[in-house]
């Protein structure tokens, strides 16, 4: 009897938390994958930090909720969203045409573009194109993997984080690796491993918005979300985070 | 003779009728893939086209593997047997220990960590890490594949003026291989299956070319539901050909 009615009592109670959840969203669940620093990762506390997770705690504040980050697995992460674990996703998603015809995007809060690293031992090399024949190491699924599969005769290598690529590359197993700017920046400029061992060529080579993503669909969200965006704009919030984040 | 493992377990004698279990699988499966292709091409034909050379490199791996595996296997357990303190201790360890760390650490370790001191292409280093650690396996399988011969045979050889490498080359490893075909054929569906982690190591196999493609399309369902087929298909087409090749070493018998 005794734990028939306890089963009751919690139904009730999750059914009201449900929808109390559903009528105004007090605390969305956000997946990040945090092997992308500086954008986000997991730092020596195993807290997960970083530009992405600053910019929404800010964005969150101005929109009156709160934040619960999940550490996803880019390889899925928009799986997870499809079946539901999460409200949302902040992982340097860049907005493109196939994604935005899946899901739903907040607009852009910032600009980056996709940027070749290579060994300094390399001179010659400028662009993907100058690898024919070789190797090019990206994470799984990004806009980079997709800007190296583009160019013909360079043979793809796709890793499950970046930082992967980049030890490959150390270990001399590929020629080059492509990924977000920010990114290139602070393991081949920042990480005293790899400082003296890679260098970044040329310029950004694409212009890519990072966009917010939610199930097609959740315009509530959408519409709650861009309006932190605006607020967090508006008090330039973001600048102070891009300084702290991005050198 | 004893038996040792229980073979390949599928394809079993005991079946009877025309719809086996092996059957129903595996043609079932055949059929499935070619409907969705034709069928549903829309969202499947271009799955289909996507990962056929990561089919291949799935092969590779697996065979490289097992090849290397077996002559691990051998050395190691041979050493298993070896009456020298300092040959059996070496091969014991690397049983113990290799056993003891779970595959996908091993991959991580040699790819990654090792990979700071000498320079392995991928896929040789992936084949190298799946053969040291089913290697470990193997050497069991031969240790008592060879523990299995009646010690008779030993010493009939012996006393006909044999000596104990010839003994082992010519009148025991002989027969200890038939005892061991079945449970290194179930290695190798093993490994088959266990070839999917090397895809962390972004070595192009099925696994990897099916993740690359659901992860630029988002097609999670159809994608992961071929790949998956497609594994049901090779494992169940190798244990039909494991188990013929067994019938075929009983009749020999």
């Amino acid at each position: 009897m005794n734990v028939i009615r306890t089963l009751t009592s919690l139904v009730v109670v999750f059914a009201a938390l449900a929808v109390t959840a559903f009528a105004a969203p007090k605390s969305i669940k956000v997946a990040t994958d945090a092997t992308w620093p500086p954008m986000e990762m997991v730092d020596a506390n195993k807290h997960i930090v970083g530009y992405d997770i600053d910019f929404l705690n800010a964005v969150a504040k101005e929109a009156g909720v709160t934040v619960e980050f999940k550490n996803t697995a880019w390889d899925g992460i928009f799986a997870g969203l499809d079946s539901g674990q999460y409200d949302a996703i902040i992982s340097s998603v860049t907005i493109t045409p196939e994604r935005s015809a899946k899901y739903d995007f907040t607009d852009a809060y910032t600009s980056i573009g996709q940027i070749l690293v290579v060994p300094k031992t390399d001179k010659t090399s400028r662009t993907i194109a100058d690898l024919k024949g070789k190797k090019v190491g990206s994470q799984i699924g990004t806009t980079g993997a997709m800007e190296v599969k583009k160019v013909p005769g360079v043979e793809s290598k796709t890793y499950d984080e970046i930082g992967l690529a980049f030890e490959d590359m150390a270990a001399g197993r590929i020629s080059g690796v492509v990924c977000d700017e920010p990114v290139a920046a602070h393991f081949a400029l920042q990480k005293k491993e790899y400082k003296s061992k890679f260098k970044i060529v040329g310029k950004p080579f694409t212009k890519e918005g990072y966009g917010i993503v939610v199930k097609k669909g959740n315009k509530e969200l959408v519409a709650l979300l861009n309006k932190g965006i605006k607020a967090v704009k508006a008090k330039k919030l973001d600048v102070k985070i891009h300084t702290k984040w991005v050198k | 003779m004893i038996d040792v493992g229980d073979g390949a377990a599928i394809p079993h004698k005991n079946d009877a009728g025309l719809f086996t279990a092996w059957r129903i699988a595996f043609f079932g499966s055949i059929v499935l893939c070619l409907f969705l292709a034709f069928g549903r091409p829309d969202q499947y034909m271009a799955i289909f086209l996507f990962v056929p050379d990561g089919i291949l490199i799935t092969f590779k791996v697996t065979v490289g593997a097992i090849l290397l595996a077996i002559v691990f296997g051998l050395i190691a357990g041979l050493g298993r047997i070896s009456s020298n303190r300092l040959i059996n201790g070496t091969a014991s360890l690397y049983v113990e220990i290799i056993r003891g760390v779970p595959l996908l650490v091993q991959l991580f370790y040699i790819y990654y960590a090792l990979g700071r001191f000498v320079k392995i292409p991928d896929m040789l280093s992936a084949i190298i890490a799946m053969a040291f650690c089913y290697g470990a396996y193997m050497a069991e399988i031969f240790r008592a594949g060879i523990q299995s011969i009646p010690k008779g045979q030993m010493e009939a050889a012996l006393s006909l003026g044999m000596s104990r490498g010839q003994a082992m080359r010519q009148v025991i490893l002989p027969q200890a291989f038939k005892v061991v075909l079945p449970p290194i054929g179930n290695e190798f569906i093993a490994l088959l299956k266990d070839s999917s982690l090397v895809s962390i190591l972004a070595v192009a196999d099925l696994l990897r070319r099916g993740r690359e493609y659901a992860s630029e399309t988002f097609n999670y369902f159809e994608t992961y539901t071929v790949i998956a087929l497609i594994y049901l298909i090779m494992t169940l087409f190798f244990s039909k050909l494991i188990g013929i090749m067994e019938e075929r070493l009983n009749e020999g018998r």
